[in-house]
Formats: C-alpha cells, sequence, structure tokens
C-alpha cells in the first residue's frame, strides 16, 4: 500500500516531510504516475503538493516572471502575463502533451523530471531561468544550466525543493521562439526541438542570437560559440545553415523507439530554416 | 407524443448512443460478479522454448490466491483456433512466442494475483527461433511445429491466368516494385474482456467481448472437453474490435478459471500492456510485384509474390492470405497472371483477421504499381485506371468475376470531376516555401462475407411481445459499428413501427440463433436479409390473425401501422396487444434463415484457398484522392485533403454509412502514416499507447465521402461498408507522397524519419531504398 500525502500549505508540507523524509514528491504526477505503473519506480509515501496555493501562483517583479513551481502547463497557456512577456514558454506549453496532461502537469514537475525531452526546458534554458530551491532553513537561486546535470538528474540536495522559478523578461525587440518535432501533432513524445531567440535590428542584422536543443543530448543544449557566429550578421539562409549544421555536429543524440540519432541530427541541422520561414513569412505560412 | 418513424435511408439517432455517452452501457469490462476472483497468466519470457517444469507451490501459498492452474488442469483438446485447431489455451509442451499463456491464476484481488504470477517458476529450454517468414521456409529452420507435413509453411496458393509471367516480354511497359507492409495493431479502446462461471444447472455461462459468440462455444467445447450445450456465451455491445475479437481472446482462460473456482465468478481483463503483448496484429506482408502495359496503356501481364507472417499460431492466416491474392490484381482486367502466396508460422506475435482481412496488403501493392507503371507509360494515373477498369461482367487479373453491383468506373469519375482533382495542379505548384505537396489516388474493392465453400448463414429470430411491441434476437455482436440499432431501423421499416416499438437482445447463444460472424462486411448484408425474412414473416402472421379476430376484415385490406391494424375500408382497428394475446409463444416468434449468394464460376486456384474463402461474390468498391504536404525539414507529412467515393450499395442510414467511412480512412491514415507496431526478435517494442502511434483528431483532415449507390441484393439494395475505407489510405497516401519526393519509399509506415532519410539521400539512385 502507498500512503499519500495532500499537504494545504507549505509549513504543512514540512512537517510531512520531515516525519516521512523518504517520500516522493509529486507535481502533477504526468511523469511519478506512468513510471509507478511501469514499475520503474517503488515508492512507499507520495507527497503531492497540488494543495499548496503558495506555489501555484504567476508573478511579476523586478523585470521578472516569478513562476511557483506547482503552476501548471494550462495555467501557463492561459495567463496573460505569459503570453505578452513569454511568448516562446507559452508555445512550448501549447505544443506539451494533451488537454488532459497540460491540466495536471506542472512547471516544477517537468524541470525535477530532467527528461531531455521536456518541452518546456529548451525555453528556459534559452531564457536563462533561475531556480529558487528552498530547504526548511535555506534558500538558493541557481541557474537552470547548472540545476539538470543529466537525464533524469538534478543537482536538489536532501530536503531540497523546487520553489519559484524566475524568468528574467527578455529586452524589447527580441523574438523568441519554439519548434518540435514528435511523431505526430499531439500528445507526442519530443524526438528533437529547438527554441531560439532572436534579436534583429531593422536591416535584418542580428544582434543577439541564442539556441537551445532539446532531446539531442543528455540534457537541454546551448552552444554559446555556436551562437556567437551570428553576431552582426545578416539572417540569411546560409547562415542559418551553418548554425543548423555545426550545432548537429555538437549534439549526442541516442536512438530510440521514436527515432534514431541521425534522424535527431539531421532535425538539428534544419531546424534554424524554420526562423527563415517565421521571419520572412510570418502569417503566410500557407496554411489553410 | 407521437414518435416519427425513421424511413430506410434517413439518419435514425443511433438507439445505443444515449446510454453510450452516458457511461451506462454495459460492455464486458464492466462486469463484476458477486464473489469473484480475479483470472490473470503468466506468459512465457521465450520465443521458442520447451517448457520442462512449471513450479507453481510457492504461487499457491500466497494468501488469496484460490487457485494456480496448468494444461494439466484442461480436460479437452486444449487447442483453439479456426479452421487449424493449433493453439494451446495454456502452453503445454513449448512456448512458440514470448506473450504465450503457460499458467492461469485465480484470486481474490489483483494484488495477490500479481504476487502470485511473480512467484511462478518455470524452467525452459531455449530453442532456436525464427523471426523471419523467408528464414522461416528454408529446409533448415527451427520448426514450429515438429509434426507438421508443410512445416512452417502454414499454406501457399498459386494463381496463373492467361500466359503468366511469360507475356511480360510482350509489354511495352514494366515496372517493377517491392513492398514491405508493417504490423498493425487494433488498438480498441476496449482491451480482451470477460467474465465466467458455472450457474446452478451447471452450464458454463461466458459474457465476453467477442465477435464471434456461436463460434467460440463450438471452440471452447472441444478445447476444455465440455458438451457445447454445457456452454452459454453472451456478447454485450464491444468497446472496439476491428477483427482483433474474431475468435477466443480470453474466452478459453475464463472457462477453464470458472470450472476450478469453487462455484465462483471469474473475471478477466487485460492491462493495454498485456493485450499489445498478447493480441492478435493485421499480417505484416512482402510484396514483389512486376506490372506491364501495352503503348496504349492497356494492363498485359502481371507477377506478384505474396509473403505473410502469421506468427506463432495460424488463427485466420490461411483465410487472410487468400484474401490478399483476391485483392492483388485489384480491380482491372489483366489477362495474364501469376500471383503466388505463402502465409509462415514464425517465433513472432499472432498476425489474423483485421477489418479489411488481407485487402489493405494486396491493394497497398497494386495500387502502388499502377502508379508507377502510369507514370511510366506517361498516362494520367485516373485515366489508366479508368481504361483498365472492370464492369459487371468482367473478370480481374486474379480470375473472379465480376458477376455482381460493380460501381467502381462511377467512383472513379466521381474522384475525376471533383475540385479536388480537376484543380491539384494549381494546389501542388503553389507549395510554400519548405514544402513539397503531392496528389494520390488509389482504387479498390473489398469481397463480402465467407466465399464460395463455407457458406455465409444468418438466421434471425423476431417476436411480437404479449405487449404489443416487438423483440429482435440478434445473432451477430455488435461492436461499435452500429449493427444492432441498424437492426432497429430494418425490422421497423419492414414492421411500420417506431424503433421504440422494440427491444433488442444482444447475442446469447441460450436464445439467440447462430448466425456466423461480425465480421466480413456480412454483417447487416447476412443478418440484415435474414431479419427482413422474419419480420416479413411475422407481419403475414399478425395481418392473417387480425382477419381472423375482426370478422368481415380482408387481408388485402389490413395496415400495419403503429401499435395496431388498421381495416381502411371500414377503418376498424385492432390493437397489436389484442392480436398478440390471441396467440401462442409459439405463434409470436418468427425465425428466417439466410443464406448469401457465393461464386459457383470455374476453380481457378488451388482448393485450400478456395475453401479459405477465395473468390467472393458481392464486392463494395471505391476510389480515394489524397492531397499531402511534406516537411523538407523534418519529412512531417500532413494530409491536407481527403476524398473517398464509395459504392456500398443503397445507404440505409447516412449518419452510420458515413461514420464506418470515417472510421475506415483514419484507421488507414494510421497504417500508413503513423502505426509502426515494432517487433524485434519476437520482442514486442510497442508496449503501450505512448510508443504505438495512432492519429489524433488534430492529425487528420476533414475527410469528404461520396457515395455512389448500386443496387445489390443486401436489405435494400445495401452492400457492406465497414471494411472498404480503411483499403485505400495506404496506396493513395503513399502515391502522393511520391509524387511529392519524386521518388517512392517501399516500407511503410511512411513516418517523417523516413521521409527526411528519403529526401536528404542522393536522389541519382533512382528507387529508394529503405
Amino acid at each position: 500500500m502507498k500512503n499519500v500525502f495532500l499537504p494545504n500549505s507549505i509549513e504543512e508540507f514540512r512537517q510531512i516531510w520531515s516525519a516521512v523524509p523518504d517520500a516522493v514528491l509529486m507535481a502533477g504526477g504526468t511523469d511519478l504516475l506512468v513510471s509507478l505503473r511501469e514499475g520503474k519506480t517503488k515508492v512507499k509515501n507520495i507527497i503531492s503538493l497540488e494543495r499548496i496555493s503558495e506555489l501555484r501562483h504567476i508573478d511579476c517583479s523586478g523585470g521578472e516572471i516569478l513562476i511557483g513551481s506547482l503552476v501548471t502547463h494550462q495555467q501557463i497557456l492561459d495567463a496573460p502575463i505569459i503570453a505578452e512577456a513569454l511568448p516562446v514558454l507559452r508555445q512550448a506549453a501549447s505544443l506539451l502533451g494533451s488537454p488532459a496532461v497540460r491540466h495536471m502537469g506542472t512547471i516544477g514537475g517537468n524541470i525535477c523530471t530532467a527528461s531531455p525531452a521536456a518541452d518546456l526546458l529548451p525555453a528556459l534554458y534559452l531564457l536563462d531561468a533561475r531556480l529558487e530551491l528552498h530547504t526548511e532553513r535555506t534558500k538558493r537561486t541557481v541557474p537552470i544550466t547548472d540545476f539538470i546535470i543529466g537525464p533524469r538528474q538534478t543537482s536538489l540536495s536532501e530536503g531540497e525543493f523546487l520553489y519559484r522559478i524566475r524568468v528574467p523578461i527578455p529586452v524589447p525587440n527580441t523574438r523568441a521562439y519554439y519548434f518540435k518535432v514528435g511523431q505526430r501533432k499531439a500528445l507526442a513524445i519530443t524526438i528533437a526541438s529547438m527554441a531560439a531567440l532572436l534579436r534583429l535590428d531593422t536591416d535584418m542584422t542580428v544582434l543577439e542570437g541564442r539556441f537551445s536543443w532539446g532531446s539531442v543530448g543528455p540534457t537541454v543544449l546551448r552552444f554559446p560559440e555556436t551562437e556567437k557566429i551570428l553576431q552582426n550578421q545578416k539572417l540569411s539562409e546560409p547562415l542559418l545553415k551553418e548554425i543548423g549544421e555545426k550545432s548537429a555536429r555538437l549534439t549526442e543524440p541516442i536512438s530510440d523507439i521514436q527515432a534514431s540519432a541521425d534522424y535527431r541530427r539531421m532535425l538539428v541541422s534544419n531546424f534554424p530554416l524554420r526562423l527563415l520561414q517565421a521571419e520572412k513569412y510570418t502569417g503566410s505560412n500557407g496554411k489553410k | 407524443m407521437t414518435e416519427a418513424l425513421a424511413p430506410i435511408g434517413t439518419v435514425l439517432t443511433r438507439s445505443d448512443a444515449s446510454a453510450k455517452v452516458q457511461g451506462c452501457e454495459k460492455y464486458a469490462a464492466d462486469y463484476y460478479p458477486q464473489g469473484m476472483l480475479w483470472a490473470g497468466v503468466k506468459r512465457s519470457a521465450y520465443a521458442h522454448a520447451k517448457i520442462l517444469r512449471i513450479e507453481t507451490s510457492k504461487a499457491v501459498e500466497v494468501t488469496g490466491v484460490a487457485a494456480v492452474l496448468t494444461s494439466g488442469d484442461i480436460r479437452g483438446s486444449n487447442r483453439v483456433g479456426v479452421p487449424e485447431m493449433d493453439q494451446p489455451v495454456l502452453a503445454d509442451d513449448k512456448v512458440r512466442c514470448k506473450g504465450d499463456p503457460v499458467v492461469l491464476v485465480l484470486a481474490e484481488n489483483k494484488k495477490a494475483l500479481e504476487l502470485a504470477l511473480e512467484k511462478i517458476e518455470i524452467d525452459y529450454e531455449v530453442l532456436p527461433a525464427v523471426f523471419d517468414p523467408r528464414e522461416a521456409l528454408k529446409p533448415d529452420a527451427p520448426l514450429l511445429y515438429e509434426q507438421r507435413p508443410g512445416k512452417n509453411l502454414l499454406l501457399s496458393g498459386t494463381l496463373e491466368r492467361g500466359n503468366g509471367a511469360a507475356s511480360l516480354k510482350d509489354c511495352k511497359f514494366v515496372v517493377e516494385g517491392r513492398f514491405k507492409l508493417p504490423w498493425q495493431e487494433h488498438a480498441y479502446l476496449e482491451t480482451e474482456a470477460g467474465v465466467a462461471g458455472i450457474n446452478s444447472e451447471g452450464i458454463l455461462e461466458i459474457t465476453a467481448s467477442t465477435q464471434t459468440p456461436f463460434r467460440d462455444r463450438n471452440e471452447l467445447s472441444h478445447a476444455l472437453g465440455l458438451p457445447a450445450d454445457k456452454i452459454r456465451v453472451t456478447a454485450p455491445y464491444l468497446g472496439g474490435a476491428f477483427g482483433g475479437k474474431d475468435g477466443i481472446t480470453v474466452q478459453g482462460l475464463l472457462g477453464l478459471g470458472a470450472m476450478h473456482s469453487g462455484d465462483r465468478p471469474v473475471k478477466m481483463w487485460t492491462s493495454r500492456e498485456e493485450s499489445f503483448l498478447s493480441s492478435t496484429k493485421r499480417h505484416p506482408a512482402e510484396l514483389h510485384y512486376r506490372l506491364g502495359c501495352t503503348q496504349d496503356g492497356i494492363l498485359l501481364a502481371m507477377t506478384c509474390e505474396v509473403v505473410l507472417d502469421t506468427g506463432a499460431y495460424a488463427a485466420l492466416g490461411g483465410a487472410v492470405l487468400a484474401m490478399v491474392l483476391e485483392h492483388a490484381a485489384g480491380v482491372y482486367r489483366i489477362p495474364n497472371v501469376f500471383i503466388e502466396g505463402f502465409c509462415v508460422y514464425t517465433n513472432n506475435s499472432v498476425a489474423s483477421a483485421f477489418r479489411g482481412f488481407g485487402a489493405p496488403q494486396g491493394l497497398a501493392g497494386i495500387e502502388q504499381m499502377i502508379d508507377l507503371l502510369a507514370d511510366e507509360a506517361g498516362i494520367d494515373a485516373l485515366k489508366f485506371r479508368l481504361k483498365n477498369a472492370v464492369n459487371r461482367g468482367d473478370t480481374t487479373g486474379s480470375g473472379v468475376l465480376m458477376s455482381n453491383s460493380t460501381g467502381i468506373i462511377s467512383c472513379l469519375k466521381k474522384v475525376q470531376r471533383h475540385p479536388l482533382w480537376i484543380n491539384r495542379q494549381d494546389w501542388v505548384n503553389n507549395a510554400p516555401a519548405f514544402k513539397k505537396r503531392g496528389v494520390g489516388t488509389a482504387a479498390g474493392m473489398q469481397g463480402t462475407g465467407y466465399g464460395p465453400v463455407i457458406l455465409d448463414i444468418a438466421n434471425a429470430k423476431t417476436e411480437l411481445l404479449p405487449d404489443g411491441r416487438f423483440r429482435i434476437y440478434s445473432g451477430v455482436a455488435d461492436m461499435g459499428q452500429g449493427n444492432n440499432p441498424t437492426n432497429i431501423h430494418i425490422a421497423g421499416e419492414i414492421l411500420n413501427q417506431a424503433p421504440k416499438d422494440f427491444e433488442l437482445l444482444q447475442p446469447d447463444t441460450g436464445s439467440c440463433l447462430p448466425s456466423g460472424s461480425s465480421s466480413a462486411s456480412r454483417t447487416t448484408f447476412s443478418f440484415g436479409n435474414a431479419l427482413i425474412g422474419a419480420c416479413k414473416n411475422l407481419k403475414e402472421r399478425i395481418l392473417t390473425r387480425a382477419c381472423n379476430l375482426m370478422m368481415g376484415a380482408y387481408f388485402e385490406n389490413l395496415l400495419l401501422a403503429r401499435g395496431k391494424v388498421l381495416d381502411m375500408t371500414s377503418g376498424r382497428e385492432i390493437s397489436l396487444q389484442a392480436i398478440a394475446s390471441s396467440m401462442t409463444e409459439q405463434e409470436r416468434i418468427s425465425i428466417f434463415s439466410y443464406i448469401a449468394p457465393a461464386a459457383k464460376h470455374p476453380e481457378s486456384v488451388n482448393s485450400e484457398i478456395r475453401f479459405l474463402g477465395f473468390p467472393h461474390r458481392i464486392f463494395s468498391f471505391a476510389c480515394h484522392l489524397a492531397l499531402v504536404e511534406i516537411d523538407e525539414l523534418s519529412g512531417e507529412i500532413e494530409v491536407c485533403d481527403y476524398l473517398a467515393c464509395t459504392d456500398a450499395g443503397r445507404i440505409l442510414n447516412p449518419q452510420i454509412y458515413e461514420q464506418q467511412i470515417h472510421g475506415g480512412i483514419v484507421q488507414g491514415m494510421g497504417y500508413v502514416l503513423w502505426e509502426d507496431f515494432r517487433i524485434h526478435n519476437g520482442d514486442v517494442l510497442c508496449r503501450n499507447l505512448a510508443t504505438y502511434i495512432l492519429p489524433t483528431a488534430v492529425d487528420i483532415p476533414d475527410l469528404q465521402s461520396l457515395a455512389v449507390e448500386t443496387e445489390e441484393t443486401g436489405p435494400f439494395g445495401m452492400k457492406g461498408v465497414g471494411e472498404i475505407g480503411i483499403n485505400l489510405p495506404y496506396p493513395a497516401i503513399s502515391n502522393a507522397v511520391a509524387q511529392a519526393l519524386g521518388r517512392r519509399i517501399y516500407e511503410g509506415p511512411l513516418t517523417a524519419e523516413r521521409v527526411l532519410k528519403c529526401l536528404n539521400s542522393n536522389p541519382t539512385g533512382g528507387k529508394s531504398e529503405d
């Protein structure tokens, strides 16, 4: 038999956790419950954090968006402040799972599960998100790149939990995009993904370009050296091809039931070209 | 309040809709009898192994375990299957694929069941296994059945017409193609489920999710060693089947359990993972074609070799092979043909019936060949089809005489006149950046019923109830396609009563009559015709009795109206209740047997293939059109528009008709684009719905369905519509993709990965390799 605890406040949560320190924290359960069904995870005690309202807020303060760790993907889709300040995060949430999964799954769960295929992570890497980690006594804030250390591995220490995500609002005139390929259009695990941020001058000269890559390495990847190639160059097809090809060589994808490593590399090579499409042909994509 | 009657040909809201939408319809999986035990099985961990020893003592000791059973506890033959009885209820001497059931456990709850299953120890001697059907045919291949004279070959068949392959040299244009088609999983919503118990009269009662309640009873009698009259099978609504429940799934295990449960009912319901592991699939197929035509595009010669992998047990593999051969030349007149097919045992999962029953495989081959050849001859693909398609009275390349309604040319012309076809080149030319567009068509047919040897018989039974209402005793299960509502629609039309005046008893071997399986596009065709006969007899009996009761009335002046009989000359009337009360029970019940027409023309194939269904007499036809857009950056295919023109005879209910067309197309799109059921060295790699990719609503475009209503001998002129829709998305979409890419991918499904690799590979090699 499993015990499931449902604390209503941080205080109550701390009391329960100190009484059952071996408990697994559940933040939505869209990964954990699947893993339990498959027998991959054996647990005795589960603490579900979904009733702690303090963890379910989205706020804006000091040039940052503050997102509670138990904010669901649906909340991200629905919040006007996210649509306005972090549209790329909203776009990523819109491509995640299905309505049922988006209503249950949370941003904190997506981060702490630390799957390289997680849909919110490329956007959070791109935006230089930082994570507030709390224990009963301590608080620290770490960049997301330092937090996720491998597939399904984080640097959470004992007694520590993810309290909140802090995302700096990008400077004006930047645009960011999330592109994903899965085995179908909805309810699909990401085969490979790219989040990209561009700040362009009026003549299409790149002032800043960032790229993060999902599901093509042990964690979401960024290649700062490659990003520099763009600096002060005019956005063009050859340039974006070069970014794609260089990045593809740096990725370390695996082959699994969804796709081969080769295919993942091909996708990385081609993804940046989507920016050309998006920047040049916004709104006239030939869709019915 | 008067209730409108719903004439045949108009929409009648499905009588099953309300209960299903509200969640109160009871499927087999919803039965939880008082005092029941859970049944579950320990399955084989090896693809091929001899069972040396089964140690059950630790499992028996688990608290809550009621029984642990092995093949030694089975009194009968321990074999099920039709026509070849080769599949054990519980493995005895050896296992032949992963997932073979070995030990059955009955327990108070699922926890105890799970624990007991873990504690069973089985010692195996692992045997060499074979996973490739061509390897399995080699003389030194490991044998699944050591005593079988045909070794691993379940069945082969050869069809030769005219000068056969020799005529290829007389052709102006000849093309060749080798196609590899994947397994497909039925993935019905309701996994295999049922309950069983022995009643106070010693009768084994089984309620199961099954397409074949009457056949199940006979197989269970044989396998479990019980007389058939000691077994009763009932079939409530199924939560989907698509052929996957055409025969025994859990029924044998349930029956065995109930015979050893200490008089307690037992329930079994597979998880999705167990269902994927243990259920049957669509046969994967390898097809090798050569097809040739004259300068003018008249088809002259064809050769085709078919290899089907039927897995560890025969199931309906032989009959599926017969269907592939019959459909392998499609809807065309081809005078010189050589077709040869092999259905082979391997240590893979069992393949059996799946909507279309071999026709999708045959048509996937010939319809891609037609496009290749039309292209080679420089003739528009639709015109090429029209030049060669059969009329009534013609014989197809496979040697099937089109003796009945044949609407394929009308279907082709309907597509040809459609704006999507007329404007196709503009649409292709307007592809946006990084996109390629293509348009493809495919044509084909679907045979109805069981073929020339095994009679397709349905026996309908209807009753005038004492209260003046009517009861239909259905002999055929409704797995979701709506034949129960259709039966009410049909009976309502004949008896001139409203749908509410009927109750319908679902198949029950204790009170209904055997009427064959719900399969082969024959359910409404055959049972509906039997029902019409039963209703007409009953109507005549009611009117005759009214003459007796209303002195001075004449039969020809009487009208059977809702709830009453009216004398049109005098205006007098008498209620159906009054008529019913004047009848004995025997008089109130009407029974009618119907035998479907079968092909009588001369044999052109070996007798085994003929026995298993070749050829059919009645066919539905269709022509499909697909417009696809390919993303050059990812290889993803989007089907932008889709049109189906179908000849399935007259339409009884436009809504149910359209549901069948739409459902078939969507399942066919899954087959060609996403559903890649992977089995590697006997291991099922697709273990759940996260890795077996079914299309979702956003993956499917709006579907257009147009009907060509020829007149046929089914109820009110109809033909079967349950399968024809699934047969053509594979070739239509493949043809569209080939046009967009400028080359063809010969191995399915056409995943984005295969498409992108094809795009990125060197295009100078001609044929793409995959």
